[in-house]
């Protein structure tokens, strides 16, 4: 037989494992210590901003992180999903048991979560900081997150409009039970439960997380609806002149809302 | 049965194609009435009459079945938009289930249509070729006795030897795609199936044969070609193709733990890739 293969046919094995892997880390993982990360706004401003403070200790690393352990791989784990989305044929008509369902909605979600994704990463984060790009974000109302103004930023972009929470529950339902779906067929696929009771104990489990995870996601989101960010602002700002102060935070005035106000305060706050 | 409500007709409709390639359309048959009816014996009846509800005379239908009994698996086609054997299939039940009272024939979706109800099964043969469906014993000399097999084994075994490659697990199945050659002008045989046999070897070879791979691999015998056969599962158009929406353990006639397979196959399969990797 002689066959062209396609480099997706001559790999599809490893690509598919890899796809596999992705989708449990980085991604899965990083979704769910983002979402318990944001839901730490319920414990008050100080306690969110002190989580984003750690973070943004990465300093100039943080470019590589970012891309390296999560975009990359989330658009790797989203494109070849595309790609497999569209190479099954769905026959929930003819064949409508839960299981085909949840293989169609597995799909439907990735394509949802991709969407949210995208348009969440340039909502807050922007992509990419250099600065034309930033300037047209700005412009068109994306990229709205300082990372010393953490909570009081997000609140503001949550409140600016109702269709960004509405975008945000879709997206996050989307994603969790992608996840927690995932995890589950991802146990077959690797063949870590096999006998069908220990599919179905597995199930369950996966149900209950997703559950607890959702749970979370949709608290964080709530937070930052109700937050009052004047209030957040001013503790941040407070926080911010401390830190400077303290050599805790290294101070960047793209990270702010309000640099100009901060610089005056730091003046006068020197001893 | 004796209800009151007993139809004096049994509608049928059923999806022809003249030969391959070519377009299906629909007909319409009406069947006098008669209790404990399967398909074949409607078909049986069409045929000794082939006239359509509108008084014309046609071709009779193709159709293909052999032990009648649901051990062969060839009769096996879309009753009502559901896949499975014709010889099995009841009127009496099939009419209880439909509303229209209408009872809808079709080929398989998933194989390429030989003639109306006869599709070309190949691919799924192919696909237990692959994978070495077999036990290696033939030789020159004799071998002995193959090794003892405990009784666990044997019963972990039998449910998964059950399989009489039907394809109604792949017919379900929302992963394995048609794969359709058409024979070009003046093409010889041989060449054809050539191109038939390409095109099927990187797509999909369906859950039946990773089944397969399974219950030879857990044969003492059969082990000897255990690599063999978890390579050709990771070959393009392996087990990685699986998308794990569960259909073809749903609809398999024979009730063989397809999944279990699947997940068995999907942990050997890894332990084999990744010791590939290091070795
Ligand atoms: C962004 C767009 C995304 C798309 C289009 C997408 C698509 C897909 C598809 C089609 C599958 C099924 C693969 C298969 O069963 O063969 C899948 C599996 C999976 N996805 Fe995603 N995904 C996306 C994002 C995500 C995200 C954000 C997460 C984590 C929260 C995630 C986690 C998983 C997991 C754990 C699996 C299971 C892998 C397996 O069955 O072996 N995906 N994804
Ligand atoms: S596994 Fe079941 S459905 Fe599939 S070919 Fe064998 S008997 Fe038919
Ligand atoms: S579990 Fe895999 S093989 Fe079975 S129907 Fe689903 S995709 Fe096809
Ligand atoms: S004729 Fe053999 S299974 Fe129906």
């Amino acid at each position: 037989m002689t066959n062209e293969l396609t480099f997706i046919q001559k790999h599809e094995f490893l690509l598919r494992r890899i796809h596999s892997l992705t989708g449990l880390v980085p991604v899965g993982l990083y979704m769910c210590v983002h979402l318990i990360t944001n839901a730490s706004i319920l414990n008050g401003v100080e306690a969110f901003q002190n989580a984003v403070y750690a973070i943004h200790s990465l300093g100039n690393a943080l470019v590589f992180v970012e891309w390296g352990a999560i975009f990359l791989p989330l658009l790797f784990h989203a494109i070849f999903g595309v790609y497999i989305a569209y190479s099954g044929q769905f026959n929930t008509s003819s064949y409508g048991t839960a299981k085909n369902w949840r293989y169609v909605a597995q799909r439907i979600t990735g394509l949802i979560a991709f969407v949210f994704i995208v348009s969440h990463v340039a909502h807050m984060h922007g992509w990419f900081h250099v600065g034309f790009w930033e300037k047209l974000m700005h412009s068109l109302g994306l990229a709205q997150f300082r990372a010393y103004n953490a909570a009081s930023t997000a609140a503001m972009a949550m409140q600016a409009n109702i269709v960004w929470p509405i975008l945000y529950a879709i997206g996050i339902a989307a994603s969790v039970f992608h996840f927690a779906n995932g995890v589950w067929t991802m146990g077959i696929t690797w063949g870590v439960w096999i006998s069908p009771a220990a599919q179905k104990r597995a199930d369950r489990i996966c149900a209950a997380i997703g559950v607890g995870i959702l749970l979370i996601g949709f608290s964080a989101l709530g937070g930052f609806m109700t937050l009052d960010a004047q209030k957040a602002e001013d503790i941040e700002n407070r926080m911010y002149t401390e830190s400077v102060n303290t050599g805790r935070v290294v101070p960047n005035a793209k990270k702010l809302t309000n640099p100009k106000l901060l610089e005056e305060q730091a003046g006068t706050a020197k001893p | 049965m004796i209800a009151s409500n007993q139809p004096s007709v049994i509608k049928v409709r059923v999806k022809r194609q003249d030969g391959p390639g070519q377009a299906a359309y629909w007909q319409h048959f009406d069947i006098p009435y008669e209790e404990n009816l399967n398909i074949i014996s409607v078909l049986q009846k069409i045929a000794a009459k082939p006239i359509t509800r509108d008084g014309q005379r046609v071709a009779p239908i193709a159709w293909d079945c052999g032990c009648l009994e649901e051990v062969c698996g060839s009769c096996t086609m879309l009753i009502n938009g559901r896949v499975r054997q014709s010889c099995s299939a009841l009127i009496d039940r099939l009419l209880e289930d439909s509303p229209s009272g209408e009872v809808v024939l079709e080929p398989m979706s998933k194989f390429p249509v030989v003639r109306d109800l006869v599709v070309d099964r190949a691919r799924i043969f192919q696909a237990l070729k692959k994978v070495k469906a077999w036990v290696e014993v033939d030789g020159y000399f004799d071998m002995g006795p193959g090794p003892k097999q405990s009784r666990t084994q044997q019963e972990a075994a039998y449910p998964l030897s059950e399989c009489m490659s039907c394809g109604c697990c792949l017919e379900a199945c929302p992963q394995y795609a048609k794969v359709e050659v058409i024979r070009e002008a003046g093409e010889s045989e041989e060449a054809y199936r050539q191109r038939v046999e390409a095109a099927n070897s990187v797509a999909f070879i369906g859950p039946h044969a990773i089944n397969q791979a399974v219950l030879f691999n857990s044969n003492p015998t059969g082990q000897f070609k255990k690599a063999e056969r978890l390579e050709a599962l990771t070959e393009p158009g392996g087990i990685q193709v699986c998308g794990n929406a569960q259909n073809c353990v749903a609809v398999c006639p024979k009730h063989i733990p397809l999944t279990t397979s699947i997940a068995q196959a999907g942990r050997a399969v890894t332990v084999h890739a990744v010791k590939k990797f290091f070795e």
